[in-house]
């Protein structure tokens, strides 16, 4: 157990994730090879340490996932292009400063054959629809400054079918309320600067409502505390301004001893075993609750604030106050 | 006795009927980042399914092929749309298919694409009711799935069948009778009743509403440390617009330490049911309830609110102790305004 952010073994951990030769799990992981790379590179970056990879091999290695096809990034380079993939591209490319070698045009038209006619986006050609989707078309549209070829009203009406009596968001119309899902929404409503369609006091409460007794939070009602709603619920609560109404400290606490001290890395829950994607968000988490050392992120994006800000793209989210120690 | 070893299935590089396939291998020169290692089944299995990808082959073997791959890694998207493209072009009766899944479904049932090619398949064959019946037993191995909540939400929306919407409330009361915190019944229950259009039978929304309140009062009297039905509960109200103050009479005792000791106990009062008798209490969302109802009052009234606001940040929730305050400080923002 530990009471402090291990930086340099969590920044070992995600260095050495290429290393897993002898895992079957990291083959069988391949459909989300794109968005490894994108979680590993974002923790790096929270931590200060984003050279611990190496910037052109990333690099290729994106290019290499470009379908010439469909005009997009697939996860890995034998399989077929999608929107989860493709804006974890973009964000690599643009934390690597390389978001010249994108082809916007093709991108962008890829983007937004997605959407269906009752206004939420196909992940890909199999036509799995989710408001994740629509948050990744948001996004990376956003981001390749290409927001004003969305029809931004048929992309909020289905939003707003998704909200639910308890002030939630599904992942499509009539689903239950799930703190992945509303992240999702509000991160698009607030880039699209829609947030008037979210009933704010409801919504609000029930996201502070997630914090369980031994500080974790969970995802809906009686489920189990699990570290990746560290980001999800507190980046919407940051999004809307009320990131206060969770008990910070107790927060931390769980996060933290949710570390594996001997590999690096976090897990979802003390004790089980680490992953990348339980360590980027864990981090997320503590850099939006102002942990000490730790760069700022957009939760909007999840990505480093700096890099959001410059492309003038910062909304009005509040952090916490970082701490000096 | 020996039991004779398990029979191992051959790879396809070692079959002779799949001998005019051109295997492809992974593409090979990839970051460090993301190396390739396969163990040799995966390996063989996806090398062939490139292969028969290249040359567009729609066969049986892809099927075996495909089934191989999915059992292997359910997550392999392209897997999944390649079979599904096959199994149209095949015409291949999708009754198998759909018997197939469901033994899949069972052991993968976190996978996005076993149910979304459930969704394609019953698309094609146009017979919900046995899926219905599929997804009530796989809910009984994982109560609060999220996928197969929304895919019975889906089945019930796209074929729109009174038949089938008929049996929803037995369902989610049963559902409900195995474990009454199951936030994905009590939401399941509010799209059936309140969100899906109104069915036969169902036409006096006011008789509606008198039922489902009914039903949430009687289930916060089991257990009521519960936020789910109290959920259920506001929604009711906000759905029918009703003040909270009318539910008064029976939030009022779940907001007090101690049930109350003078109700004789043949007495059942069916509008406000009391507490169970090993209910803890005061109950957190009661107290909260009954803020609520002093706050919309006003005027003096705004004094319990807070008062009751207080005991929760510092004695009954502390955990959302700033969240209280919070409701503390908003109050005291519109009294002042009132006072103005």
């Amino acid at each position: 157990m530990s009471s402090s952010l291990l930086v340099p073994q969590h920044v070992a951990y995600i260095a050495a994730l290429g290393d897993s030769k002898h895992e079957l799990s990291y083959h069988l992981s391949a459909h989300l090879r794109m968005n490894a790379v994108y979680w590993g590179l974002t923790a790096l970056l929270i931590m200060g340490h984003g050279d611990a990879l190496d910037r052109d091999e990333m690099i290729d290695f994106v290019m290499s996932c470009w379908d010439e096809e469909a005009g997009a990034f697939s996860a890995h380079p034998d399989h077929d292009a999608h929107l989860l993939s493709t804006l974890s591209a973009i964000q690599i490319l643009l934390m690597q400063d390389a978001l010249n070698r994108v082809d916007v045009d093709r991108v962008v038209k890829f983007i937004l054959s997605l959407q269906q006619p009752s206004g939420v986006f196909a992940g890909d050609a199999f036509g799995e629809t989710d408001t994740r989707f629509s948050y990744c078309a948001v996004n990376a549209l956003s981001l390749l400054g290409k927001l004003d070829e969305l029809d931004v009203e048929k992309t909020v009406a289905y939003i707003r079918r998704c909200r639910n009596f308890d002030g939630g968001f599904g992942h499509v119309a009539g689903a239950e309320s799930h703190a992945s899902q509303v992240f999702v929404c509000v991160a698009a409503l607030a880039i699209l600067d829609r947030l008037d369609e979210v009933d704010q006091p409801t919504l609000c409460w029930w996201l502070s409502e997630r914090q369980l007794p031994n500080g974790g939070l969970n995802g809906r009602p009686e489920k189990l505390e699990d570290v990746c709603y560290s980001f999800w619920v507190l980046s919407a609560l940051a999004i809307l301004n009320k990131l206060a109404w969770i008990d910070s400290s107790k927060l931390e606490a769980f996060i933290l001893s949710a570390q594996d001290t001997e590999s690096g890395g976090i897990a979802d829950r003390p004790g089980d075993m680490p992953d990348v994607f339980h360590t980027i968000f864990g981090l997320a988490g503590l850099s939006l609750l102002g942990y000490p050392a730790l760069v700022d992120l957009d939760p909007v994006y999840c990505m480093p604030a700096s890099i959001i800000e410059n492309l003038g793209l910062r909304k009005g989210w509040k952090a916490l106050q970082r701490r000096t120690s | 006795m020996d039991l004779p070893a398990e029979e191992e299935q051959p790879l396809y590089s070692q079959r002779p009927e799949w001998a005019d396939v051109v295997p492809l291998e992974q593409y090979e020169s990839v970051a460090p980042l993301a190396p390739i290692f396969y163990t040799d089944e995966y390996r063989d299995a996806t090398n062939y399914f490139r292969g028969i990808v290249k040359s567009d082959e729609m066969s049986p073997r892809v099927l075996e092929l495909t089934e191989n791959i999915i059992r292997q890694n359910p997550g392999h998207y392209s897997a999944w749309q390649y079979r599904y493209k096959t199994l149209m072009a095949l015409k291949s009766p999708l009754d198998d298919e759909l018997q197939l899944m469901d033994e899949l479904a069972i052991k993968h049932l976190k996978t996005y694409q076993v149910w979304h090619h459930r969704r394609l398949l019953v698309q094609q064959t146009r017979n919900p009711g046995p899926e219905l019946e599929f997804i009530a037993n796989s809910l009984q191995v994982d109560t609060k799935n999220y996928h197969t909540w929304s895919y019975r939400q889906w089945i019930l929306a796209y074929f729109n069948d009174d038949a089938l919407w008929s049996h929803e409330l037995d369902f989610v009361e049963k559902m409900l009778e195995s474990d009454v915190r199951n936030n994905s019944a009590w939401h399941h229950r509010f799209f059936v009743v309140f969100q899906s259009g109104v069915r036969n039978g169902d036409e006096d929304r006011d008789a509606v509403v008198r039922r489902e309140l009914a039903f949430v009062k009687e289930r916060i009297a089991i257990a009521p440390n519960n936020a789910s039905a109290w959920n259920y509960l506001r929604g009711v109200l906000d759905h029918a617009k009703m003040p909270y103050c009318e539910l008064q009479a029976f939030v009022l005792p779940y907001s007090l330490p101690q049930p109350p000791l003078d109700t004789p106990p043949e007495v059942v009062d069916l509008e406000s049911p009391l507490p169970s008798k090993d209910a803890q209490l005061p109950c957190v969302a009661a107290v909260e309830f009954m803020a609520d109802i002093h706050e919309a009052a006003g005027g003096g009234d705004l004094v319990k609110a807070t008062e009751l606001w207080k005991s929760l940040a510092n004695e009954h929730d502390t955990i959302r102790k700033r969240y209280w305050e919070f409701r503390i400080a908003e109050s005291l923002k519109t009294k002042s305004a009132g006072d103005g």
